[in-house]
């Protein structure tokens, strides 16, 4: 009995059982922490001991919480804004993908390289003179500025290329020969095969404009147009100290993404291990 | 000779035909980079061309050539927000490719509930950076869990976030929690990558697991370590949520990391020129790690 115990329960596995449940504990006290205070009432947040489920959970900080702004518009912004964002980086990456993967034209290599150099590239440091432009273009406070400059993203266009480029040509030919035009090639050839890496190109697109921050905060300052990010930061900024009801706002704000990780769990993991392959 | 002339000029004319269906090529990848070329390089060209210049976003630019820049090189706000910068980006890189490693490993392992923990472990990624940035606030608040927690060994009550010594290291933590779990689905891709009849082999000339480690496992990752790390780098470096909305760049300005002293200088201080040169000069930096990852993976290839 002892024995076998130990040889199904040799240290290596121990010690990364330990590990492993460990880190566990730690990515998950602050989300349990977030849930467990958003069921409090004000004075009950820093109480000690610790309840971390509290006899009488307060769910109406979640109706006080969201009606102190117009939370329901900032949702609506927030799942509007990053829908359009998400369409459109998928359709521009999988048809730029496609036409860099199977067509040969003059300045290909050259577009390529183009988005080689710009993939890597933090919108941060190049947030000032992004807002100068949208200004020119009278764009400011509008939702296509909330929307078109984000739709593109070098990422995807290499990802959709280098995916595409492993889609034999003979397919492509064949549907050719049969006579079907350029177009229903792409639709009808391609995309079909694309499903899996599409799946994952729209749930990462999902999650970064989901959780847009900086860009809607220096081209807004109308408060119909807020996305839900900047409905939390003024919230915070407003109510400091009502912990439970702050906590219930990010709780809501989770569930998009969460919802979107528990469905699509695969493609989800899947995402980030394929931005492990930029080269 | 004559036909030497047409079989040149008829070279000549063929290299001006287009591929067949070019055309369609080019319509295709066409809105894409219209996008990109408007919104991603046009921004970069014109970063360059606003920092030789005078700009408050009302009156007109005036030149005023490298100024902006030698006041970078004296001024003690952006020397202090560089160190930020760089204290920020090894303080979480480093720590983050060990622990996302360690943890890759051991998730490799038979470890039992291994889904349930892996979903679990991935949860700091799930979520969301604002929502990350306000839970974080709450728990280092005086009061708050971290406190609470640490107190259990008797450490005194820390003012994380307000204290000049702790803001940044808080910060750090933030970040490692955030990145591990990213860069830990990034190595384990890298480990299923290894032929695991490299371990048998290496199990039946009786090698250790240390030495399987050594020889086998961090050789193989090498490529994979490589990215992780400049990943890290470039992902950290333009950090601004945490610092924004945690410490608002206090106290004394030990976390306004760059791209926060980037944000304050244009839009609350409103001197473009002064912020587009402090962007030139944060993408020459991350230009020069791009370069670096280049150099590296050609090396190897």
């Amino acid at each position: 009995m002892r024995g076998s115990l130990r040889r199904s329960w040799p240290l290596p596995r121990v010690s990364a059982t330990v590990f492993v449940v460990l880190f566990t504990a730690f990515a998950l006290v602050p989300v349990a922490w977030m849930l467990s205070s958003s069921i409090k009432s004000q004075g009950e947040v820093f109480q000690l001991p610790i309840q971390w489920l509290p006899s009488r959970p307060a769910w109406l900080t979640y109706v006080q919480a969201l009606g102190r702004y117009d939370f329901g518009r900032y949702i609506g912004n927030s799942l509007f804004v990053s829908a359009a964002i998400t369409a459109m980086s998928v359709v521009l990456s999988s048809l730029a993908g496609y036409g860099l993967a199977k067509y040969r034209f003059p300045g290909r290599n050259l577009l390529f390289l183009l988005v080689l150099a710009t993939m890597m590239l933090p919108l941060e440091v190049i947030l000032v003179p992004m807002f100068l432009i949208t200004k020119q273009l009278k764009w400011l406070n509008t939702y296509q500025g909330l929307i078109v400059p984000m739709a593109v993203e070098a990422f995807g266009i290499f990802l959709m290329r280098q995916y595409i480029l492993g889609i034999p040509d003979t397919l492509i030919e064949a549907a050719r020969i049969d006579g079907a035009s350029e177009i229903a090639i792409f639709y009808r050839v391609i995309l079909p095969l694309c499903k899996p890496v599409l799946a994952t190109l729209a749930i990462f697109s999902f999650r970064e404009s989901w959780d847009l921050f900086m860009w809607p905060l220096i081209i807004l300052t109308k408060d119909d147009l807020k996305t839900l990010p900047l409905g939390i930061a003024l919230f915070e900024s407003a109510y400091q100290t009502a912990y439970n009801e702050l906590m219930a706002v990010a709780a809501v704000s989770l569930i998009p993404v969460t919802l979107l990780f528990f469905l699509f769990q695969r493609a989800f993991i899947q995402g980030i291990a394929l931005t492990g392959l930029k080269e | 000779m004559g036909a030497a002339v047409r079989r040149a000029v008829r070279d000549g004319a063929a290299g001006f035909r287009l591929p067949p269906h070019a055309g369609w090529g080019i319509a295709f990848v066409l809105p894409a980079f219209l996008l990109l070329l408007i919104f991603r390089v046009y921004p970069i060209l014109s970063a360059v061309a606003v920092s030789f210049t005078d700009y408050d976003l009302f009156s007109t630019p005036s030149f005023t050539g490298l100024s902006n820049y030698s006041q970078l090189a004296t001024d003690p706000q952006f020397r202090q927000s560089l160190l930020a910068s760089i204290t920020y980006v090894v303080g979480v890189s480093i720590p983050t490719w060990g622990i996302a490693l360690a943890l890759a490993l051991a998730f490799d392992e038979r470890v039992p509930f291994r889904n349930l923990l892996r979903t679990g472990a991935f949860m700091p990624v799930v979520m969301t950076a604002v929502p990350v940035a306000v839970v974080w606030k709450f728990l280092f608040h005086p009061f708050g869990l971290v406190n609470v927690f640490l107190s259990r060994f008797g450490v005194d009550r820390i003012n994380w976030l307000t204290d000049q010594s702790t803001a940044m290291p808080a910060l750090i933590i933030v970040g490692i929690w955030r990145a591990v779990p990213y860069f830990m689905v990034i190595f384990l891709a890298g480990l299923q990558a290894i032929p695991r009849d490299y371990y048998e082999a290496a199990s039946l000339d009786g090698a250790s697991a240390v030495s399987k480690f050594r020889h086998i496992t961090l050789p193989l990752l090498r490529r994979t370590s490589v990215l992780v790390i400049i990943m890290t780098v470039i992902v950290t470096m333009k950090a601004i949520m945490n610092p924004l909305i945690m410490t608002g760049g206090g106290p004394a300005g030990m976390t306004r990391v760059l791209p926060l002293l980037i944000y304050q200088t244009g839009f609350q201080y409103y001197r473009m020129g002064l912020a587009s040169a402090m962007s030139v000069v944060m993408l020459l930096l991350v230009l020069l790690f791009t370069v670096w990852q280049l150099r590296l993976f050609r090396e190897k290839t």
